[in-house]
């Protein structure tokens, strides 16, 4: 069922199911054609050495002191071949016995066929009056089992080269439509370079009249797709600005609510308060820098030449105090470099890797911010002594929501997956791998070289 | 220093009068421009912290009236909504800072702190830094009041990270900073030069030296 399902999807398929039963016939009919012509031209060549054994035996007999009574012993065949020659009288003068003779026609040369001791012959009969009022009949033959051979040869042949054509047919057929559908191909290959939420219409101006219709129909479908996931990202960052405010008043109210003396006895249950209520904070300002990258194509405008240095600095600004309460020593090496790029979503990419290199690497790891030029195009790394990121999940801990199976702090784990983001709408590199001497992780995105 | 606080959201503004409170400053709230306006005519206040998405008039068009009629006021802008251009916007119409929530109460307390003392130098040319009083006016440093001996490159030193205070300077703006004041300098006599200004300052304010990247002076939490 399903071979029949994918024998049908498949245009080359099909159209070689569809010609092999015309082609096999023709292929048939034309092997059954050339045998019979062949076996009829081999024929009348067999028959014309017959014919002419026989007028060499005339002549003999024309020549003979006495054309009535040949010699026998001057009347020979070559092997092979049967002979009989018959007086006027009806005598047998030489050659085998009781051979048939062809049936009398309008020449004096016959041909005909007949049976001699069991076995099939082909025959010739030659009527020369020798001498007035007698004639001699002169017949040979050749048994048609030795003339087989030949014959085997030519339909050997004939189906060798005809089945040889039907082959070169069905293969010029595969790669005909093999060319045929390259620009199908091309299409195809266009489409699978791209990224889910890669939205853009497909080049239309460069297939055939034919794929055409094909790539309209999809771009058209790609413009609904993406005004759909536009409006889907709209509503991820409406809805995370309107938790901002709630969440800002729940946050604050609780962090005063901590300082006050009164609080002392309940200050372990505050602080799990106050984490589930961070995470929260944390979940919603992620959705919302998703929504942002992912909305990022409206901002192309923004792209603008950027300094690297600057975001670093801008990052770490931002991490010190959480990097000195968390015991971990953050710094930077940095190398002047610049980007095109969108500064804000960079800030985000940089914030993010971070916000995981400083959450998860234990108290007196160490966390250092890169930047510069490799091999002429700029990067952005971070790299921390932490855990590290097992081989088996690197693949993975890009995807929305994914968490690395029993780690530790409270992410939300879209982190690293807005960091792919970013670094896709950049046309950047994303590259995990552990850090010095196989430690820790080290996440470095690679951008396009100018 | 006295904060006034323009946020429609009772759980939010209450939160934050709480919290600067606690911090030590006297903080009045305001639900909508028009008590902020009635505020602000008739009381002194050294900073405004200014909600964007206020009922009748918006944040934004308010500080705008409040640029207008001349006041000098620092104005720090509180939003949810982090957009490039917003931001752009409110700097523009003269916001000072801007901050976007949910943030953290000790973080609020720092930026009102550092808001003020900005204000407050361009008022008086002095700089009150923790335990630190710094003239610049004058060129004088004083801890607890006491005068501090400065050499000129230390002098210069302390002066760019106070005003500055709370971000981190680049080892780099450092030395230029020194350079000016005679020859070249390599980025090891900057780091001599700021451990002899660690030794001098004590424990009177922190002064963190952040890898790769410069240092950062705070007062103490």
């Amino acid at each position: 069922m399903s071979e029949s399902i994918a024998s049908a999807k498949s245009i080359r398929r099909r159209l070689l199911l569809f010609l092999l039963p015309p082609l096999t016939l023709l292929m048939l009919v034309g092997v059954f054609i050339n045998y019979r012509t062949a076996t009829i031209f081999v024929r009348a060549a067999y028959d014309q050495k017959l014919a002419d054994i026989a007028r060499a035996l005339e002549t003999q007999i024309q020549h003979s002191s006495d054309p009535a009574h040949p010699e026998p012993e001057s009347l020979n065949a070559p092997a092979g071949i049967l002979f009989s020659v018959t007086g006027g009288n009806g005598k047998l003068v030489a050659g085998v016995p009781r051979l048939p003779a062809a049936p009398v026609g309008s020449t004096p040369l016959t041909y005909g066929d007949a049976s001699y001791e069991g076995r099939d012959l082909r025959l010739v009969t030659c009527r020369a009056p020798t001498t007035p009022g007698a004639v001699t009949v002169i017949t040979v033959a050749e048994y048609d089992d030795s003339r087989s051979n030949p014959g085997r040869f030519i339909l050997a042949s004939t189906w060798l080269v005809d089945f040889i054509q039907v082959d070169i047919t069905l293969l010029i057929v595969w790669i005909g439509v093999h060319l045929g559908l390259k620009p199908l191909l091309t299409v195809r290959r266009q489409i699978e370079a791209r990224s889910a939420r890669e939205l853009r219409p497909l080049d239309a101006a460069s297939v055939p009249t034919e794929v055409r219709p094909l790539v309209d129909a999809l771009n058209l479908l790609f413009e609904m797709l993406s005004g759909a996931a536009r409006a889907q990202s709209q509503f991820v960052a409406d809805t995370a600005h309107q938790l901002r405010t709630p969440i800002a008043g729940l946050l604050g109210s609780l962090q005063v609510l901590m300082r006050e003396p009164a609080a002392a006895p309940l200050q372990s249950r505050l602080a799990s308060l106050y984490d589930g209520l961070s995470t929260l904070s944390h979940s919603a300002n992620q959705l919302l820098a998703l929504a942002q990258a992912d909305r990022s194509t409206s901002l192309a405008d923004v792209f603008r030449k950027t300094d690297l240095k600057a975001v670093v600095e801008r990052a770490v600004e931002r991490n010190v105090d959480r990097a000195v309460e968390c015991g971990l020593d953050l710094g930077a090496e940095c190398s002047p470099a610049t980007v095109e790029a969108n500064a804000r979503l960079l800030d985000d990419l940089l914030g993010n890797l971070m916000d995981n290199a400083l959450k998860y690497t234990p108290s007196g790891g160490r966390v250092t911010v890169r930047c510069g030029y490799e091999t002429g195009r700029p990067f952005l790394e971070v790299e921390d002594d932490g855990p590290g990121i097992p081989e088996v999940e690197r693949p993975r801990v890009l995807e929305r929501f994914y968490r690395i199976p029993g780690s530790a702090a409270g992410g939300c784990g879209l982190g690293l997956a807005i960091v792919d983001e970013i670094a896709r709408q950049h046309d950047a590199r994303l590259s995990i791998e552990s850090g010095a001497e196989g430690r820790g992780t080290r996440i470095r995105v690679l951008f396009p070289g100018s | 220093m006295r904060i006034l606080v323009v946020e429609d959201d009772f759980l939010v503004a209450d939160a934050i009068r709480r919290g600067l409170c606690m911090s030590g400053f006297a903080v009045d709230c305001a639900s909508d421009a028009e008590q902020a306006a009635a505020a602000l005519a008739a009381e002194h206040f050294d900073l405004a912290l200014l909600d964007i998405a206020l009922p009748g008039a918006d944040g934004l068009t308010f500080l705008r009236r409040l640029r207008n009629s001349g006041t000098h006021l620092p104005v720090m802008i509180l939003t949810a909504r982090e957009t490039l251009a917003t931001k752009v916007q409110a700097l523009d119409l003269g916001a000072d800072d801007f901050l976007v929530k949910p943030f953290e109460q000790t973080e609020l307390a720092a930026r009102c702190r550092a808001l003020i003392r900005r204000s407050n130098l361009k008022s008086s040319g002095q700089l009150t830094l923790g335990r630190l009083r710094i003239d610049i006016t004058g060129r004088q440093l004083y801890v607890d009041d006491e005068p501090v001996e400065l050499t000129g490159r230390e002098w210069l030193i302390v002066e760019c990270l106070a005003l500055n205070a709370g971000r981190i300077v680049t080892k780099e703006r450092l030395q230029q900073a020194v350079a000016s004041w005679d020859q070249a300098i390599t980025p090891n006599a900057v780091e001599v030069h700021v451990s002899r200004v660690r030794a001098k300052l004590g424990e009177s304010v922190v002064l963190r030296a952040v890898r790769g990247l410069g240092y950062r002076l705070d007062e103490p939490q």
